[in-house]
């Protein structure tokens, strides 16, 4: 008993140790590699990562934690971190018109703000340079040269060399090539070269560093005020707390960044005059679509796995086969099927089924919510055939056994006994299911994007479950509001969560099976 | 569960040993690419440029004469057209965005609200493109692409079912009633339309010749988007037509862009309103294909909408300098905007590439053209999010008759439309 | 809470049932009242069945054999048959079709066996272990997928970019990328599934695997897994098929069409504003759910075998 012990151990834990060399080489690998990117975040996660797990699997408990730690580090990465993202965006105006920081806006409304100078031409432009600083050759409409510089307004150049009608050349400056363009675009770029001492004369600008234009800005930023001016009517703009640059009047400029805004997004959402008019119809046609797609779909695939697992059926993996096809097509496809089929006036429903019916299948309200079911339910017995067909292998045969030497019959096995069992082993499933369909914003969207709406300006349309409803009130305006989309999914995250959790609870399929 | 002490000891030793030649190795490796990617970052001479999959392949091979002319670099990358404004929205900021995307016109508006596009300077060429084509790119003064390709709708025509287009929308349905009668066709005319969204771009030629604009145009060519101008009497005279359109089942929401084209293809239907882009299909079916003008429906001219193929650089693109170049004096010249129209089909927006025989000399393309002479470009402000989203489920409605008198559904449509703006300002 | 309805769950050797199992020898022949009512209404049950599964597929396949097709006109059905479609899968380089297929199977492949690797792991130490914690672990696994993903694709673009910065080979556009954000969902569901098929194999059989000196280790990957094998193969095709569909990700991490997969690439056949190409795309929908149906032809034998029962009597 002795050696066989050690040998067992011995094999295995050399391949334990081989796993964790590896391991640890390639962490400490990418936590170098982290480092050396200054990614401060990444490699403190990565160092406490490989921490855990040589803690773990060097320690001689943590029998458990063994077998999670993979499973865990993914989640974290992955999962944790979309949710975590999510709860920060949703206390943030983040959206349209505040899409990044305020440096960023500060300086796209400067970049916007160049209006050219009516009626000035084009200069046909060198960029030259002498010693580090840049320096515009240009000539001028007469056919003459100019210089000018950041800090040199411009000025005539006669002593300028020229190739054909444009100057190219100035002694004791170096004509940059295009690939040295190339190299200091950015400084090329952000180059405003003074077209006079008076700054209202405007300013040389060059996109592509073969022409320059005298532009005007409109807008001026002052950095110490930290406030945009308008230059051609003195208005002044100034931060304000919801992330813009506002005027006396409440007048604000386009661009604006993203702010905190606390709990605004939520608040927002409870006061929302046209969120509380529709909710409760829409709660309740959440509830009965997710309820019922689950139990449709459910009993349809076990009714079929269990029909199907007799060794009387001939062809039987044939069937098994075909049946899982609607789960293997892309779903996209398989709703635009079905919206051609249910079409009142072209679908072969109406055509060829009914013989010429005139069926209003995805416009009229009851028909589309039976409509968007059947679709659902298409797209997802297959699953649930699968699954059952695999617990129903889990099944004890000694129950079965007796049962039927009891005389029961085939439907009392099945009512009083598998399908309990079957229950049992699935109720998790179904639970995270109907929560899966709670939120199955895609397969309401694809089919009537939530219609038949009774009004066209109706807030929500018949078939608009609790999350399409709200995503569309985040993003039908004028401008998409990301931070209230997340708000929004936070809460309906923690309404399902919440239902789940109790739903777990009442089934107790979370209890001990042995 | 006993592992003796000194195994473990080995263990660590062992790993250690690992760790230790792992980052003997990484060191090496990692030092000269962290060199070599810093200024790499900062960057010189190469583009990148995001298109759908129509401009592909167009892109890269005007892109790779660009490459040989310059030396700089250009990798286009397909992204899926209905995510590339929003993608771009988002990962622009990181950093991580193209230097350039080609997008439709009405996206302008957004990405400028946004910060992530910069002004393009025409300079003095900006007349050698089509006025709508610059139209559509302005926005609060200022240019933001570069117009490519203008595309709008017009009227396609079956020759075999009928020679000639009448003078109004209303004549146009009778002759087609009366093929329909004679059993030559199955529908008089037809434009396509969705059971949800409607389709108010194909429907526009039809609503402008009521008068009901989008927005209110100054004389001086400004649009005010702070309210449609869809509404009123012109608007309540378009829903009442629209209404009788549905009634009599000649549009309906259930002849989808599928049915439209089909019904066509299969010489079902003598008239459709549709664009260039079923135009290699439709040539295949019927190879002398007509294209006219839309005829007016409401006594006043109809005007389609122009939705006009630009690019646009990024306001957060290195390469800014690149970009331009590339844009103004490549993109921007007639053999290369005629090398795009030979690959995508698409009329030109520059007006010597317009104005070429290739062009001209294309019956169909100086048939979209003639249209094109007289659309507006598609609004680039970003208030028509607001608009798209009452617009077309307001026509459904009128069409399928749902929702009582039209007139009304219309400016009730208008007036939630006009809700949303004000709110968002 | 269990219903006093239900009754206590079974912990025998988890046999196949015996009527239902695929192994057992077909019963011999008896006359046809006999076959009515054994197989006949099974077989009855079992067409209603295909008609309701595969009626929406039928417009598909015909569109896919009709070069011109659409996808609602339904008296064209079958009119035209023609293989062009799917020679044109092939033959155009802006849709790399053959690229897409197998990056795909690559994908596929490697995140089931990953995610049933990882969940099966965490699936034995819910079944086996007792720890604090444990419940609330598996309750917080299942209800953390039940976050709407509607919006994650923000997050997962800044995620993928800042570890695109340290390590481009899981960064954008790689493969290996998509399959860890797969693999981030691998403990969830599925692991509940298989965490209630363990609890179905008697601890006896690990009790006295280890008085016989088995590690944990060795009592899971030699007797467990092989015991649990069709929940294995379910989870594993459930995840193949899941990542052969996902669209929402898959497009945000892959950009290089030769890198996508045939979720992203057959999209693009109909997402071109106004000229979708049905027929193309229909054909390569068909071939793409072709593997899924001769995976699963394959597997079924090891999902509905009794091979459960002789290893745990051997």
């Amino acid at each position: 008993m002795n050696t066989s012990h050690a040998t067992t151990w011995g094999r295995g834990f050399l391949l334990k140790l081989c796993l964790m060399a590896l391991v640890d080489a390639l962490g400490v690998y990418a936590v170098i590699l982290a480092w050396s990117r200054q990614s401060w975040v990444i490699a403190a996660f990565l160092v406490i990562s490989l921490i855990a797990a040589n803690v773990v699997y060097f320690s001689r408990r943590m029998t458990p934690a063994k077998y999670l730690l993979p499973g865990l580090f993914f989640l974290a990465v992955y999962q944790i971190f979309v949710i975590a993202y999510t709860g920060y965006a949703a206390f943030t105006n983040y959206g349209d018109g505040h899409n990044s920081t305020k440096d960023d806006a500060i300086a796209a409304i400067e970049a916007n703000s160049f209006q050219r100078v009516p009626d000035s031409a084009g200069y046909p432009l060198t960029v030259l340079e002498k010693g580090s600083d840049l320096a515009f050759l240009v000539t001028e409409p007469d056919g003459s040269a100019a210089l000018a510089a950041a800090d040199e307004p411009l000025a005539p150049a006669p002593e300028a060399t020229f190739t054909g009608s444009k100057a190219t050349g100035l002694e004791g400056y170096t004509t940059l090539a295009l690939g040295d363009l190339l190299q200091r675009q950015s400084e090329i770029l952000a180059l405003q070269a003074p077209l006079g001492e008076d700054p209202s004369d405007g300013v040389l600008r060059t996109p592509d560093g073969s022409t320059a234009y005298a532009y005007l800005p409109v807008l001026v930023y002052d950095e110490a005020a930290d406030n945009f001016t308008d230059t051609s009517n003195g208005d002044v703009y100034r931060p304000s707390e919801d992330g813009r640059f506002v005027d006396d009047s409440g007048q604000a400029l386009e661009q604006g960044w993203r702010v905190f805004i606390g709990a605004k997004n939520f608040t927002s959402v409870l006061t929302e005059p046209s969120l509380r008019g529709p909710f409760w119809s829409v709660l309740i046609w959440t509830f009965v679509f997710a309820i019922s797609s689950v139990a449709l779909s459910y009993f349809l695939g076990l009714a079929l796995a269990i029909v199907l697992n007799h060794p009387s059926v001939r062809g039987r993996k044939i069937y098994r086969s075909l049946l899982i096809l609607p789960y293997a097509f892309p779903a996209f496809l398989s709703v635009l099927v079905w919206q051609g089929i249910f079409n009142p006036q072209f679908g072969f429903m109406n055509t060829q089924v009914l013989g010429g019916a005139d069926i209003q299948w995805l416009t009229d309200p009851w028909l589309a919510r039976l409509c968007v079911i059947v679709v659902n339910v298409w797209m997802t017995f297959p699953y649930m055939f699968l699954i059952s067909t695999g617990a129903i292998q889990s099944l004890s045969s000694d129950v079965m056994e007796a049962a039927s030497i009891d005389g029961a019959g085939w439907f009392q096995i099945f009512r009083l006994i598998k399908l309990p069992l079957l229950l049992v082993s699935t109720a998790p499933l179904l639970i995270s299911s109907f929560a899966m369909n709670f939120n199955n914003f895609n397969s309401i969207y694809m089919l009537t994007e939530g219609g038949p709406l009774k009004h066209p300006t109706d807030q929500a349309g018949s078939t608009d479950i609790l999350i399409s409803f709200v995503y569309r009130l985040a993003f039908s305006g004028v401008n998409k509001q990301y931070g209230l989309a997340c708000a929004i999914s936070m809460m309906i995250f923690v309404i399902v969560a919440t239902i789940s959790a109790l739903s777990f609870r009442r089934t107790g399929s979370l209890e001990e099976m042995n | 569960m006993r592992t003796r002490p000194t195994l473990t000891a080995l263990a660590v030793l062992a790993a250690g040993a690992l760790t230790l030649t792992g980052c003997g190795g990484s060191s090496d490796t990692t030092d000269p690419v962290t060199d070599a990617s810093t200024p790499a970052a900062e960057s010189t001479g190469s583009l990148t440029i995001w298109a759908d999959v129509t401009r592909y392949q167009p892109v890269v091979d005007a892109a790779a004469d660009f490459t040989a002319a310059t030396g700089v670099e250009v990798e286009v990358v397909q992204r899926d057209y209905s995510k590339m404004q929003n993608d771009f929205i988002s990962q622009a900021p990181t950093g991580n965005g193209p230097d350039i995307i080609i997008g439709g016109n009405d996206w302008t508006g957004k990405l400028v609200q946004n910060g992530v596009i910069a002004p393009i300077e025409l300079g003095d060429n900006a007349g050698d493109y089509v006025d709508v084509a610059i139209e559509a790119v302005s926005y609060d003064g200022q240019v933001y692409g570069l117009p490519y390709a203008v595309e709008n709708v017009g009227l396609f025509r079956n020759p075999a079912l009928a020679d000639s287009t009448p003078g109004t929308l209303d004549e146009l349905i009778a002759k087609g009633q009366q093929l329909v009668d004679e059993g030559k066709a199955k529908y008089p005319f037809m434009v396509q339309q969705d059971p949800t969204g409607g389709d108010p771009y194909h429907l526009y030629p039809i609503q402008s010749s009521f008068g009901a604009t989008i927005f209110a145009t100054a004389a001086d060519g400004t649009v005010d988007s702070s309210k449609v101008a869809m509404g009123g009497e012109n608007g309540a005279r378009f829903a009442t037509y629209l209404a009788d359109l549905g009634a009599r089942g000649i549009i309906t929401p259930n002849i989808t862009a599928d049915v439209a084209k089909q019904a066509f293809i299969n010489g079902e239907v003598p008239y459709v309103i549709s664009g260039p882009w079923n135009i290699e299909d439709f040539k295949a079916a019927i190879p002398d294909v007509a294209v006219d003008t839309i005829p007016s429906a409401g006594g006043e001219p109809s005007v389609a909408l122009a939705s006009v193929q630009a690019f646009f650089v990024s306001s957060y693109s290195n390469n800014q300098l690149a970009a331009n170049q590339f844009l103004v004096n490549y993109v921007g010249t007639e053999d290369v905007q005629l090398a795009l129209y030979e690959a995508g089909q698409r009329p030109p927006a520059l007006k010597a590439a317009a104005e070429s025989s290739t062009i001209t000399g294309d019956p169909i393309m100086k048939g979209l053209a003639a249209v094109g002479a007289t659309a507006t470009p598609q609004p680039n402000v970003p208030a028509m999010s607001a608009v798209w989203t009452y617009w077309g489920p307001t026509q459904v409605a009128i069409e399928s008759g749902t929702g009582g008198d039209p007139a009304t559904v219309w400016q009730e449509g208008c007036d939630a439309i006009d809700a949303e703006i004000a709110s968002a300002s | 809470m269990t219903s006093p309805a239900i009754p206590a769950p079974v912990t025998g050797e988890p046999l196949a049932w015996p009527s239902g199992s695929d192994t057992t020898s077909p019963e011999p022949r008896r006359g046809p009242q006999h076959w009515l009512k054994v197989a006949g209404w099974r077989h009855l049950v079992g067409l209603l069945a295909l008609v309701f599964a595969l009626f929406p597929i039928v417009f598909v396949l015909s569109g896919s054999l009709n070069p011109t097709g659409s996808l609602t006109s339904p008296d064209a059905l079958f009119s035209v048959f023609s293989g062009q479609n799917y020679l044109d899968l092939f033959s155009d380089p802006r849709y790399p079709f053959a690229d897409w297929f197998r990056n795909s199977m690559i994908i596929g492949f490697t995140t089931a066996a990953g995610s049933v690797f990882i969940g099966a792991c965490a699936a034995y130490a819910f079944s086996r272990s007792r720890f604090r914690g444990r419940r609330a672990g598996l309750l917080g696994l299942i209800l953390l997928q039940m976050f709407p993903q509607v919006l994650a694709y923000v997050a997962i673009f800044l995620l993928l970019m800042t570890l695109t910065e340290v390590f481009p080979a899981i960064g954008l556009d790689q493969q290996l990328g998509l399959i860890m954000i797969y693999l981030g969902g691998a403990l969830g569901t599925n692991t509940y599934l298989m965490y209630g098929f363990f609890n179905t194999i008697p601890k006896e059989i690990d009790e006295s695997a280890k008085i016989d000196g088995a590690s944990d280790a060795r009592i899971f990957f030699t007797m467990i897994l092989r015991l649990s094998l069709p929940i294995l193969i379910v989870i594993s095709l459930l995840s193949f098929i899941g990542t052969l569909n996902d669209f929402m990700i898959a497009s945000i991490v892959l950009t290089t069409p030769e890198r996508q997969t045939l979720a992203i690439g057959l999209y693009q056949y109909v997402n071109v504003s106004f000229s979708q190409n049905w027929g193309v795309f229909s054909a390569g929908a068909i071939l793409s759910a072709l593997p899924v149906v001769i995976i699963f032809w394959f597997l079924q034998r090891y999902i509905v075998s009794g091979l459960t029962s002789g290893a745990v009597k051997g």
